[in-house]
């Protein structure tokens, strides 16, 4: 398996540091247009990569323009290129990237709103699943209550962030009108497009799910927040209301079950674990 | 290691047989719906439909109860020397189980190494070494999905050279000497690609009727089909698989020549750049119908 081998991981190396290296005695015939002729494997390669970003991350494009967003999608793809033949898995270290790129400038906003794209990119994917069926809780004793272990749409992701993310993220999609993007109308930061957004009208608290087809997002308190977050972690609902209020002294846990219900971001409840 | 071979439904693969079908892109997807056009079968990539849930597996349903589908993958690295990646298999088998395509296919080529992808389809070179891993990973991938799948030969633009020491051949294999050797190793049929045919020919200089004549007409189960686009590299003139314009004109006399030698094969218009109004794609599926015709009347 050696030559294989090693062709592969010299040509692997070549095609992503854009030299030609110890790829060159595997080019056959070693005529100089050969070299050159790599270079169109390498021009498909950083497209490819890049428009898979793009199509993940249309907003991070649309914020630093697209001559940009090549330059850093040639420089991220060197740094962390693809660990799979799923082209959507591109970009999960993008918004740590970003953060380290650009901490302290204009765009030190750029990294939140490319995590709020990847969590809407698998919130978008995640499987489908039926509503709350309320009979559920029918024959659920009084006392059995505090044990009761809730479960999420496996859509709702959660998403905390000190700039106002989804707002710029709403007023730079040019997917806006699409149908799997179109945000739901709790969302009171929303501005037009093109309007002016002050980086500190944050911050922003939100989950985000997608019942049916279409994406939804909700403004959530504190409380709320670290209520999920329990549920997600599988704990039993004294312990969820106990992070809630432990959160947010205001916390209501019947009121946070009925909306979270009733919006369809819990689904599912087991009476013992 | 045996693969079972699982028919697919007799209707459908008639119906791949009777017509040309599309390769049908997100851009697409409601255009289609709306209007439900007249197209023998689609091909999606599978990749692209990986996800668990939401609007595009909602929208291949609807699509797959319509149309027969074909599933053609371009992210099982089948030719790298990494090992297999299960992960990937799996969800393209539950894929299968899901749509219960006509046909499934990937390509002859290798995009990762060391557990890095280059998002690319990259040639292998043409030696026994490659011939023998390449087809032990095609056995593994049919054995997991329990049916047969379809390797398609890809394009490029250089040759990777790459022989073990202890094994030196005679002389190099001709690329279809080494597609019809990994076919015949692990049992797999073949996805011509006759633009990558003619492309290649171009580029490394060799004859596409002699490509055609040295693939045994069994094997062939798929034809595609799609545009080039040419480039100056150094001073050569050089031909690029670019998928973002019409079949070229010698290339649909390729598509002649293949009609005549391996009969009714299911063919596919592929465009994946640039993409024009659904229409358009017809209109080049209607060209392919007529070439498949016309090779029909000449050989009756």
């Amino acid at each position: 398996m050696t030559s294989l081998r090693d062709m592969q991981t010299a040509v692997l190396e070549a095609l992503l540091e854009d030299r030609l290296g110890d790829a060159a005695p595997f080019l056959a015939p070693p005529e100089p247009h050969v070299g050159g002729r790599l270079t169109i494997h390498r021009s498909n390669i950083l497209t490819n990569f890049s428009n898979a970003l793009r199509s993940t991350f249309p907003v991070v494009e649309r914020l630093v323009g697209a001559d940009y967003f090549r330059q850093i999608a040639a420089d991220f793809q060197r740094k962390h290129p693809s660990r799979s033949g799923d082209l959507a898995q591109v970009g999960m270290e993008f918004p740590n990237y970003l953060l380290n790129l650009h901490r302290a400038d204009r765009f030190r906003y750029l990294s939140d709103v490319a995590r709020l794209e990847w969590l809407i990119q698998q919130s978008s994917l995640a499987a489908h699943h039926a509503p709350f069926a309320l009979d559920r809780l029918a024959h659920v004793e009084p006392k059995d209550y505090e044990e009761l272990r809730f479960a999420l749409h496996p859509s709702v992701r959660c998403f905390t962030s000190p700039f106002p993310a989804l707002a710029i993220w709403q007023s730079n999609n040019a997917d806006r009108d699409a149908r799997a993007m179109t945000p739901a109308g709790d969302a009171p930061h929303a501005v037009p497009p093109g309007g002016a957004i002050a980086l500190d009208s944050g911050p922003d608290r939100l989950v985000m799910l997608r019942p049916r087809l279409h994406l939804e997002f909700l403004r959530v308190s504190a409380g709320e927040l670290a209520f999920l977050g329990a549920i997600a972690a599988a704990a039993p609902f004294a312990a969820t209301i106990e992070c809630g209020r432990g959160a947010d002294a205001e916390f209501d846990a019947s009121a946070a079950l009925r909306r979270f219900i009733t919006a369809e971001a819990i689904v599912d409840v087991e009476a013992r674990p | 290691m045996t693969t079972p071979v699982v028919p697919v439904v007799p209707a459908e693969q008639a119906a791949l047989a009777a017509g040309t079908g599309i390769g049908l892109r997100a851009a697409h997807h409601t255009a289609v719906m709306s209007t439900l056009p007249r197209v023998a079968w689609f091909e999606v990539h599978s990749e692209n439909y990986f996800a668990e849930g939401g609007v595009q597996i909602e929208c291949l349903s609807e699509i797959r109860s319509r149309y027969p589908l074909s599933l053609h993958g371009v992210g099982l690295s089948l030719g790298s020397t990494d090992p297999l990646d299960r992960h990937h298999v799996s969800r393209l088998k539950r894929l299968v189980r899901r749509f219960e395509p006509a046909l499934v296919s990937d390509h002859l080529s290798w995009s990762s190494v060391g557990g890095r992808f280059l998002n690319d389809l990259l040639p292998l070179p043409h030696t026994e070494e490659a011939i023998r891993h390449v087809a032990g990973r095609i056995v593994q991938v049919q054995d997991v999905l329990g049916r047969r799948i379809l390797i398609e030969n890809v394009s490029s633009y250089v040759r990777f050279t790459a022989q073990s020491a202890s094994r030196v051949q005679a002389a190099p294999l001709e690329e279809w000497e080494f597609i019809v050797a990994v076919a015949h190793e692990s049992g797999c049929g073949l996805l011509l690609d006759l633009n990558n045919v003619f492309v290649n020919a171009h580029n490394h200089g060799f004859d596409w009727r002699d490509y055609l004549a040295g693939i045994p007409v069994p094997l062939v189960e798929e034809f595609h089909l799609a545009g080039h686009t040419t480039v100056d590299v150094q001073g050569i003139r050089t031909l690029i698989d670019t998928h973002a314009s019409a079949v070229s004109d010698p290339v649909w006399e390729v598509h002649r020549a293949a009609s005549r030698r391996f009969g009714a094969v299911p063919t596919l218009i592929e465009w994946d750049s640039d993409l024009p109004e659904f229409t358009v794609l017809q209109a080049e599926a209607r060209k392919a119908d007529l070439n498949r015709r016309a090779a029909h009347d000449l050989a009756a």
